[in-house]
């Protein structure tokens, strides 16, 4: 669809923006330390602000915590509370869930304050934008509920469950136990970090071709009646940043209620 | 778009081995503020402050526990006092129609006393009236009949025989003209 828009205009036009966002927007080059394993690009540069943001931020807003909070330590207690009452313990119960509230708060804030750095201007880019952040926390959840369901029923027992659920005939367990293992070891942690980083490549790109060709249609074309164009393009790039913010924290909270629901399926079923 | 499609999008999906070592790296500080600094304060607040609502709690149900036991023994004051006015004034009541009934019978008594009295001297004063009067009439009637009879009742006992006999039928005149 993005690729309908963007060509039909460009026909209409006849002209198109000098400089499009692409897929190397997310394969920057390094700029420090080149060619070791501490080599830096700029998305690695963004995290590390936001992750400093975080540090101070909430560091400071923890420091200085009363017990009758300001506006602002109300809205951080808000959230940790949705986390801990809505996200958490609706899912596993406050005693099984009480020792994954740390975690699912981190997880939750640091994608939440990575994701919307693709809307900060001088940042542009979600600090979850390069597969390997995602991927990192998803691996977390992966051992989170590895260990979890080891712990809980017994590395047989956590097994059997998992791959050759009770009351299936057994010749479907040909088939039906491959696809248990797979979606154990590959397809949850993959879902998890795939969901997470194509949301990211997707709406930085949508929101960058919007700004790009709104750029293009008021300062660089000549022709000034396509100005009229271009403010339809900024529009529309306005529209979509506000959606990013929204999906920003959508993302963000579909990870932290994933990851808290496979944790809930490693423990034994209740009958 | 050929600058959308632009470079090799697979390597989008490739991770590289400094993005790694960077991701785990700051996931790790991270994790370990969150965990050893930001949510432990925030839960030592929740905490402190759960447990301060309990203690107001805890505090306003004794001092409610408190004023309604104040409240009971006052009561209780108030009915035994109630009840102790009502005896004292049941007593009252009592003592003064004793004193009543008392001051009744003296002044009953008193009364009949002072009537029994004035009988009893309006009776003496009458005996000594009629002594008297007895020795009076006699010699009048000695007189008289002496007047009358001169010197015929010379005989100084048939004198007195006849005087007695007269005075004591005067005397059971007059007893008779009492009773009626």
């Amino acid at each position: 669809m993005l690729e309908a828009i963007g060509s039909g205009t460009i026909s209409l036009a006849m002209a198109k923006p000098s400089e499009l966002p692409s897929v190397d927007d997310f394969l920057p080059p390094e700029i420090l330390f080149q060619g070791t394993p501490f080599a830096m690009n700029r998305i690695i540069l963004v995290r590390f602000v936001a992750m400093v943001v975080i540090l101070l931020v909430l560091g400071i807003t923890a420091a200085r915590a009363k017990l009758i909070p300001s506006r602002w330590q109300g809205a951080i207690e808000w959230v940790i509370e949705f986390i801990r009452d809505s996200v958490v313990y609706d899912t596993l119960g406050e005693v099984r869930g009480k020792r994954y509230v740390p975690m699912i708060t981190t997880i939750f804030l640091t994608i939440l304050v990575f994701n919307l750095c693709g809307i900060i201007p001088g940042m542009n880019i979600a600090a979850t934008a390069t597969i390997t952040m995602p991927l990192v926390f998803a691996l977390w959840t992966f051992f989170q509920y590895m260990i979890t369901g080891i712990r809980e029923q017994g590395v047989w027992g956590y097994f059997k469950a998992e791959l050759f659920p009770a009351g299936v005939p057994w010749p479907l367990y040909i088939i039906l136990t491959p696809i248990q293992l797979l979606e154990m070891i590959v397809v949850k942690p993959a879902s998890l970090t795939i969901r997470l980083f194509a949301n990211m490549v997707a709406g930085h790109l949508l929101v960058a071709v919007s700004l790009a060709f709104a750029q293009f249609y008021v300062i660089e074309a000549t022709n000034k009646l396509l100005a009229l164009a271009g403010i339809g393009w900024f529009a529309l790039g306005f529209a979509l940043t506000a959606f990013e913010i929204f999906v920003a924290a959508l993302q963000a909270y579909i990870f932290a209620i994933l990851s808290t629901v496979y944790i809930s399926m490693s423990y034994p079923e209740e009958d | 778009m050929n600058a959308v499609a632009a470079g090799n999008g697979i390597e989008l999906f490739i991770p590289k081995l400094y993005d790694i070592v960077w991701s785990l790296i700051i996931l790790l500080i991270l994790a370990v503020f969150f965990y050893k600094f930001f949510m432990p304060k925030f839960q030592a607040i929740f905490d402190e402050r759960s447990a301060k609502i309990e203690g107001n709690i805890q505090k306003a149900q004794k001092a409610r526990d408190d004023a309604d036991e104040a409240k009971k023994e006052y009561e209780d004051q108030l009915g035994k006092a109630r009840v102790e006015a009502s005896q004292i004034r049941d007593d009252a009541r009592a003592e003064a129609s004793r004193i009543v009934a008392d001051a009744r019978n003296r002044a009953e008594t008193e009364a009949n006393q002072i009537t029994e009295n004035a009988q009893r001297s309006l009776r003496s004063q009458q005996q000594q009236a009629l002594v008297s009067l007895k020795g009076e009439v006699g010699t009048l009637a000695t007189a008289l009949a002496g007047k009358i009879l001169g010197s015929q009742l010379q005989d100084n006992a048939v004198q007195s025989s006849m005087i007695d006999s007269i005075i004591a039928d005067a005397g059971k005149g007059e007893s008779d003209g009492q009773k009626a």
